[in-house]
């Protein structure tokens, strides 16, 4: 899966806008939207919202979660667990690069809010490597890991199946014999 | 230590004064707020020798024949003593000093000022000064080490510090007072003292207290206080033989202590209670001399303290505790506590005779007046604000900013097709905004050389010019402003409230009855609010006026009172959307006015249900009917939300504060009565000759009575057969037929019985009222049915027919009603569609659930059905109306989008119509000398005498039924229908207007009736010119249809 695929899916996400104009509902086959009335918070998807920040047709209301407060809580609870922790949104780093990148003047404290995003996505693929690395070293069949995104599983997903792959070609190539040890110290 | 007090007499003027004894003792030297220093020999001296120092003496020191005095001319002067002459300048400060005082031998003064420094100046060289700086407030109170070393301070920042003079530093400072920002709102001027002598102690007066703080140690090492002494202390003074502290405090008690055992020696009560603020110790010990605040002088004599050293001890333990009276001169309190003097009482420190207290005032506890509201912009935040919002409505935002680098003012629109934002620098300074889709008023407060200024900039100005402005009067200055539709007001500071055109021309004026607290203005309504008199216990007596211009001025609200809530004020006034006036008050409830309750108002939300926190509230910035929102901005923990971040709107349900919404049935009861109450706009708005929203009212309506026909069910289930008897009453005649339905099917006959002699009973009312309704109504009707048909192509009158029976208010069911009638005195043996709706209805409901007549309740459920079902061509045109704002008829900004449409001349007889509308008398005109042309919207017009299609019908009613004989009425109809449709638009047309061609020629019936109307007619001049335009739609010639379709094109 391609990162643009997965972006594509979160611009599915809802956000409110601030339209400054006025149109009637607009039926579409994912629903209907609207009435858009300027000046009125009116939810509409992400791909609609930036098209229409695009044309300066609207502010957009950042999500709630969106706010350093909110987010440096989140940044430390995720610093301090071992596991993953619950994200505010399950496209949270779409959202927040969708978002910076196109409205970041509607957006208060945009830079603070991209680094703290960048902090816990960071601490989070730290993790991903981390749980990766010993699920291999221990040789485990099967492993749980909660509350990771599909952006997230997205960025380790094709690495990880390939090593897999890879080495079990390369233990089944062993000799039986000798697969003993060899497997052992290449571990 | 027994002690007289002599009466007090007058010395200066009263003010801050301050006292002293010569090095000998033998004269009193007093000081004053009117610029004089007085010598007196002795407190009985009638001819004090004065000596005038400067406009105003904040405090004297003396010695070695040396006065030294601060005056108000920012000086420390020297006089000779006791001459008086002038001796030069000790020095100067950039404001007044506020405390001097000499050192033990007198070589020095010190002086503190207000500036927040404190100086040390050499007598003999004036030019040898050290300045203590590090107080940040003004110099309450300085005094000297007796030892020359130190020197001690007190200030308005609340602390008391010690200096070091020779080095200039500060050695310790305790955080004591509480803080001032200057001397005259100090709570005590905080006079320090400095134990003569041993210069071991130092005094410090803080709050009731005396706290003596140890030199060098710095530590507090006792605190002096009395029990009776309830209020600060203002000054201290120490003994000459430094075993006793006197002081003096606001309350004006006297107090002497023994220092070494803390114990209270005398006790005197100022005659008056006046705040003490001079006290001196006779240098021999015995006489105390005080002065007050009122300027008086005062001593207390007999105090034979440093003589009796060796008696102290014993009397220290006997406290005496002597309250003194009035003036024995006084004689209005001949004997009143006279002798109360001299009651001895051994051991006990503290007699409170509670008797002491100040004379008696006459005490008022009634209601007391509350402070009348200032006069607001609804939708703005606090004028001291620096930034602020100075209007937010539902236009756009305005907001001002006014600090060190900017004053301007930003404006916004929501709607950027309204027009772009602007930027203006507010050079003027105005302070009050409002904001339409015309144009922007800023108005500007007077001040002493400039008038008070009216700013408008009408943006949507045709011409060059966007601007104007107008001076008020000298005087005279604009307290309140708002906007309507093609005019401003201005309600001033001298109770006027002056109208304008939005051009700039200066309209009516009118007084108004009291000081205004805000204006609103809508379309051509204007609502204001003002003072009717003084509110009392909190509560704000307002009253309100509501006048209406445009064709008929009239005052609608005469100046009632205003009903707030409780103990609370106003926070916003304004009309919804729709134009029904509507305020808030500080308690957060919304109240609207009813209009069809004779102008009452309804409360219909409470926004502080809403809020989570105690001091969260709503901000309003609009309300609408349809769709029901208040609009506000939430503002946690504040009454006001801040510019930045941009606040979010958000929106609250309407909820009428009936009782018991829990349960189902007053769930239903609330809804059915606010849906009611807001949609009561609707008939304002069709008499008031705004376009409505038909298809938003038929499903009002329908919502309405589905809510009836619910809680009739209801109320049948639960046994409640009279309430569901009082609920049907409330129901139009057709749903009141569903209701006998469904009693008899659950077998209530008794119930059925009367609601069917009720449903009579609305028939005959019905036809009962029919001529009057036709002359109350029917104005109102083709003012509806003209401003409604622009939007409806030729087919939807097929509809109308069809769907006429959805139309459930009764001037509706009245008119088709008639309709039928003319029609039955055609061919009688042909019902009309209605009444054999009815009667089918109430036979049985076997036509088949796709009959939307047959299933009134199913209809209503879908009723969005309606318009599109029909409507395929035209549809679309049906949903343009959602736009919140108000549409006058005349200007139709929505053609534009309807002549992308199908039906090209459908918006071109609307425009054309319009035009008419405005002007009736030219419609007239043209009238008589154009024949009317075939537009297929005219028809509409018609179909109120008859249709196309009904001609078509009644022909062909017959070869329908011989086709399929078996036809219920309705089906004929709908078979009919379809059959109609099958004709080419041609044959529509030609139907059509034989329709017209009839209504000409054919049916006498109608020419009775149109001279009636005519008759009618004289007797209202509205109607009339409502009723030709209706009628003689189409008199336009081709150019100016052509014209008409060229500005569609633009």
């Amino acid at each position: 899966m391609d990162p643009s695929e997965v972006e594509f899916l979160a611009e599915k996400e809802v956000v409110k806008i601030i339209p400054n104009f006025s149109l009637d509902k607009i039926y579409l086959i994912g629903g209907d939207l609207g009435p858009f009335n300027p000046g009125l918070p009116v939810d509409v998807p992400v791909w609609l919202a930036l098209n229409l920040k695009q044309r300066q047709k609207c502010r957009i209301v950042p999500p709630e979660w969106m706010d350093v407060e909110k987010l440096e809580e989140i940044r430390e609870l995720e610093r301090k667990e071992d596991t993953f922790t619950p994200v505010p949104s399950p496209y949270y780093m779409e959202l927040t690069k969708l978002l910076l990148n196109h409205a970041s003047d509607n957006i208060p404290k945009a830079d603070e809010i991209r680094t703290l995003v960048k902090d816990i996505w960071d601490t989070r693929i730290a993790k991903l490597r981390l749980s990766a690395d010993s699920f291999i070293s221990q040789q485990e069949a099967h492993a749980k890991l909660d509350n990771l995104t599909l952006m997230e599983i997205n960025t380790t997903r094709s690495f990880l199946l390939d090593t897999l792959n890879c080495m079990y070609k390369l233990r089944s190539n062993l000799q039986p014999g000798s697969s003993g040890g060899k497997a052992q110290d290449h571990q | 230590m027994p002690c007289e007090r002599k009466p007090m007499r007058y010395g200066h003027s009263e003010g801050h004064t301050d006292v002293c004894f010569d090095d000998a003792g033998k004269y009193i030297v007093t000081c004053g707020s009117d610029g004089d220093v007085r010598i007196w020999e002795s407190l009985d001296d009638d001819d004090p020798k004065s000596i005038n120092v400067g406009e105003k003496v904040y405090s004297l020191a003396l010695k070695n024949g040396k006065l030294v005095t601060a005056a108000s001319n920012n000086t420390v002067q020297i006089h000779t003593f006791p001459e008086g002459d002038p001796d030069g300048i000790l020095t100067r400060f950039t404001t007044n000093a506020t405390h001097i005082t000499y050192n033990r031998s007198g070589s020095r003064v010190a002086a503190g000022s207000s500036d927040f420094m404190v100086k040390v100046v050499e007598m003999y060289d004036s030019s040898q000064q050290k300045t203590l700086r590090g107080h940040t407030a003004p110099i309450l109170s300085v005094t000297f080490d007796p030892k020359d070393e130190f020197l001690a301070s007190a200030s308005c920042d609340g602390s008391v510090a010690v200096w070091k003079i020779e080095e200039q530093t500060q050695v310790t400072s305790w955080p004591l007072l509480q803080k001032s920002n200057d001397v005259i709102n100090a709570k005590s001027l905080c006079r320090l003292a400095w134990q003569p002598k041993a210069a071991k102690l130092l005094a410090v007066p803080v709050e009731t207290t005396v706290q003596l703080y140890q030199r060098d140690s710095w530590a507090q090492v006792g605190t002096l206080s009395d029990d009776l002494g309830t209020q600060a202390i203002n000054v201290v003074a120490w003994s000459p033989c430094g075993k006793f502290l006197a002081a003096g405090s606001i309350g004006g008690l006297l107090t002497v202590w023994d220092v070494e055992s803390k114990l209270c020696v005398e006790r005197q009560k100022h005659e008056k209670g006046y705040t003490v603020c001079g006290l001196a110790w006779h240098p021999s010990g015995g006489q105390i001399a005080y002065t007050d605040t009122e300027g008086c002088l005062g001593v207390l004599d007999g105090l034979s303290s440093s003589s009796s050293s060796s008696s102290t001890t014993a009397s220290s333990t006997t406290t005496k505790v002597s309250l003194w009276s009035y003036m024995k001169a006084s004689p209005s309190h001949p004997n009143g506590l006279d002798k109360f003097v001299d009651d001895d009482d051994a051991g006990s420190a503290i007699v409170p005779p509670a008797a002491v207290a100040a004379p008696l005032r006459p005490v008022y506890d009634g209601p007391m007046p509350t402070p009348p509201q200032k006069a607001f912009q609804p939708g703005s935040t606090p004028a001291h604000l620096m930034h602020r919002f100075m209007m937010w409505n539902s236009v756009g935002i305005v907001r001002g900013y006014n600090d060190d680098q900017d004053n301007a003012i930003d404006v916004e629109f929501h709607d950027t097709a309204v027009h772009h934002a602007m930027h203006l620098t507010n050079s003027l300074g105005h302070t009050v905004a409002d904001l339409s889709q015309e144009a922007v008023l800023l108005a500007c407060p007077g001040t002493d050389e400039l008038a008070s200024k009216l700013q408008c900039l009408h943006f949507s100005s045709w011409d060059t010019n966007k601007e104007w402005m107008v001076d008020l009067p000298k005087g005279e200055d604009v307290q309140a402003l708002c906007l309507g539709q093609g005019w401003a007001a201005a309600a001033t500071s001298a109770l006027i409230l002056r109208l304008f055109s939005i051009g700039g021309v200066q309209r009516e004026l009118f007084s108004l009855p009291g000081p205004v607290v805000c204006i609103a203005g809508h379309g051509e309504q204007l609502l204001v609010v003002y003072h009717r008199g003084t509110g009392f216990d909190g509560e704000q007596a307002l009253g309100v006026q509501l006048l209406q211009f445009g064709q008929k001025r009239r005052q609608v609200i005469h100046g009632e009172p205003l009903p707030l809530s409780r103990k609370s004020h106003l926070s916003w006034l304004g009309f919804t959307a729709e134009g029904t006036p509507c305020f808030i008050d500080s308690e957060g409830v919304v109240r609207l006015l009813n209009r069809s309750l004779g102008n009452m108002w309804t409360p219909v939300c409470n926004t502080r249900d809403n809020c989570k926190g105690k001091s969260d509230h709503y901000w309003m910035v609009g309300v609408h009917e349809n769709p029901q929102q208040l609009r506000c901005i939430p503002c946690k923990g504040s009454r006001y939300p801040p510019t930045l971040p941009r606040p979010a709107v958000a929106v609250l349900p309407f909820k009428l504060p009936l009782c018991q919404t829990t349960t189902e049935k007053g769930q239903m009861e609330e809804q059915y009565w606010r849906s009611v109450l807001l949609h009561n706009h609707y008939g304002f708005l069709s008499s008031s000759g705004y376009e409505i929203d038909e298809e938003g009212q038929s499903q009002a309506q329908k919502e309405q009575q589905e809510l009836l026909m619910k809680m009739f069910a209801l109320s049948c289930k639960l046994e409640r057969e009279f309430r569901s008897v009082e609920l049907a009453e409330l129901m139009t005649q057709n749903v009141v037929t569903l209701a006998i339905r469904y009693a008899s099917r659950s077998h209530r006959m008794a119930l059925a019985q009367r609601l069917s002699d009720l449903a009579l009973e609305k028939a005959n009312q019905l036809q009962g009222e029919e001529p009057q309704e036709e002359e109350e109504e029917e104005p109102l009707q083709y003012t509806r049915r003209n401003t409604g048909s622009h939007r409806q192509a030729q087919e939807e009158e097929v509809d109308e027919e069809q769907g006429q029976e959805e139309h459930m208010d009764e001037g509706d069911v009245a008119e088709s009603k008639r309709q039928g009638k003319s029609r039955e005195s055609l061919s009688i043996s042909s019902p009309t569609p209605l009444i054999s709706c009815i009667s089918g209805l109430g036979r049985s409901g076997s036509a088949g659930g796709q009959n939307r007549v047959t299933n009134v309740l199913d209809s209503m459920m879908s009723s969005s059905k309606k318009p599109t079902a029909l409507l395929s061509s035209s549809g679309s045109t049906g949903k343009l109306n959602k736009t919140p704002f108000l549409k006058p008829l005349a200007p139709r900004p929505k053609t534009k989008t309807q002549s992308t449409l199908l039906h090209m001349n459908a918006p071109k007889a609307a425009n054309k119509k319009a035009a008419e509308e405005r002007e009736p008398a030219v419609c007239k005109l043209k009238q008589t000398e154009a024949p009317p042309p075939a537009s297929p919207a005219e028809n509409v017009e018609n179909k109120k005498h008859k249709s196309g299609f009904q001609l078509w019908l009644e022909d062909n009613r017959r070869i329908i039924l011989a086709d399929n004989p078996d036809l219920e009425e309705t089906d004929v109809i709908k078979e009919a229908i379809g059959r109609f449709r099958t004709l080419s638009a041609d044959d529509r047309l030609t139907w059509t207007e034989r329709a017209k061609g009839q209504s000409g020629d054919v049916a006498d019936m109608k020419k009775r009736k149109r001279g009636e109307e005519e008759s009618r007619g004289d007797k209202n001049g509205q109607s009339e010119a409502d009723e030709t335009s209706a009628k003689k739609k189409k008199p336009v010639d081709t150019s100016a249809k052509l014209s008409a379709f060229a500005f569609n094109k633009n």
